[in-house]
């Protein structure tokens, strides 16, 4: 399996009892930025106006702003749960930023997984489940292969070779109604 | 639940199927192949599942190529360093291995995943009509051809030959035209 892919699992249950009161699971943001280049413009857009907001409303939420010079910008969030998340934010404009860094915010920073299942029905099939002799024609249990009947494909239409045949045969047996050929042969 | 295991055997159980490539075009003759090879003909079929059947095909040394197919169409390969690019035509490919060019065929005319691999290690090729006996002793169902085979001349018995209408008389002067080329030494 390529490593691109999501990553599957089952469903689990959470092993607390109860659900407590709520605690903000991001607790660390590093923001990497250039002060200069153009792919950054959109986070430094995002510091100038945003930022101050975002830390008055959630004091909880460490953040870091790591300026390289001529590196494409990046989001590093940490979660309680110890999980780290990198996003490049290459070209984002500051309202995109944003938005994402509240998706971030709301996470519980579990990894997303692609939910699998096993497959169950409590009605089973009353014909029977299909298997490889389901629809197979019997006499094939005792052909043996290979089979030139089997194997052969009839052609669609009549041949030519068919046509000229049967047209020679209805003119020696005296009727050339239904020979085409027959009759230009005639004349 | 012993039943149930039984069952999954039967329902994946592979089937060998065999196919007879006498005078069948290999490029309308791969997209069948393909339907048995990556099992799309089960009604249990999955892109992620592997439950492709094996394909035996026979007689692969006389099959037939459209046209001037045998002359006009090449195959290509790179070797990846430079100036390693080749080119060989069909009936070159054929000479050097009767099984090729039905592999080339059968290979290219299937989707580049994980699977095309698999599924062609479940396809023999071979270039005669004889099988190794604990192939042929898998082999259980057949594939139809996908053109019909013509009778040839010399099938014919001498009293058919006999027996099929002239439909009209040769002049005595006339030159017949065999339809080939003539050769450019007498020019």
């Amino acid at each position: 399996m390529p490593s691109r892919v999501t990553p599957s699992s089952y469903l689990r249950n959470v092993l607390q009892n109860g659900v407590g009161r709520y605690v903000c699971q991001l607790q660390r943001v590093t923001l990497s930025f250039c002060k200069s280049t153009n792919p950054s413009r959109g986070a430094r857009d995002f510091i100038e106006n945003h930022l101050l907001e975002f830390t008055r409303n959630n004091p909880g939420v460490v953040i870091y702003l790591d300026p390289k010079r001529h590196h494409s910008p990046k989001l590093c969030v940490e979660y309680l749960n110890g999980r780290t998340e990198t996003m490049s934010i290459d070209r984002y404009p500051a309202e995109d930023i944003c938005q994402w860094l509240d998706h971030f915010r709301t996470r519980s920073g579990v990894q997303i997984n692609r939910l699998r299942k096993n497959w169950h029905t409590d009605t089973p099939s009353i014909q029977g489940t299909w298997t490889p002799a389901t629809n197979r024609p019997t006499s094939w249990n005792v052909t043996e292969f290979p089979c030139q009947e089997i194997s052969r494909r009839l052609p669609d239409k009549e041949t030519a070779t068919e046509r000229i045949l049967s047209a020679a045969k209805a003119l020696r047996e005296g009727s050339p109604t239904n020979a085409a050929i027959g009759k230009e042969t005639e004349l | 639940m012993a039943t149930n295991r039984v069952q999954q055997w039967a329902t994946f159980a592979r089937t060998w199927w065999i196919y007879d490539a006498k005078w069948q075009c290999p490029r309308q003759s791969a997209p069948v192949l393909i339907k048995y090879l990556q099992g799309k003909h089960k009604p249990i079929y999955h892109p992620n599942s592997d439950i492709g059947d094996h394909v035996v095909v026979i007689n692969t040394k006389h099959i037939a190529m459209e046209g001037e197919y045998w002359r006009t169409w090449k195959f290509s390969h790179h070797t990846g360093y430079p100036g390693g690019f080749s080119q060989t035509r069909a009936y070159d490919a054929h000479d050097a291995d009767p099984t090729m060019v039905m592999k080339k065929f059968v290979y290219s005319s299937m989707k580049g995943t994980l699977f095309r691999r698999l599924c062609m290690q479940r396809l023999h090729l071979f270039p005669e009509e004889e099988l190794p006996e604990d192939i042929l002793r898998n082999v259980s169902s057949q594939i139809q051809q996908v053109m019909p085979v013509p009778k040839r001349l010399d099938e014919f018995s001498a009293e058919e030959r006999k027996a099929f209408p002239q439909l009209f008389e040769w002049p005595k002067d006339y030159i017949m035209e065999t339809g080939q080329k003539k050769s450019t030494e007498e020019s």
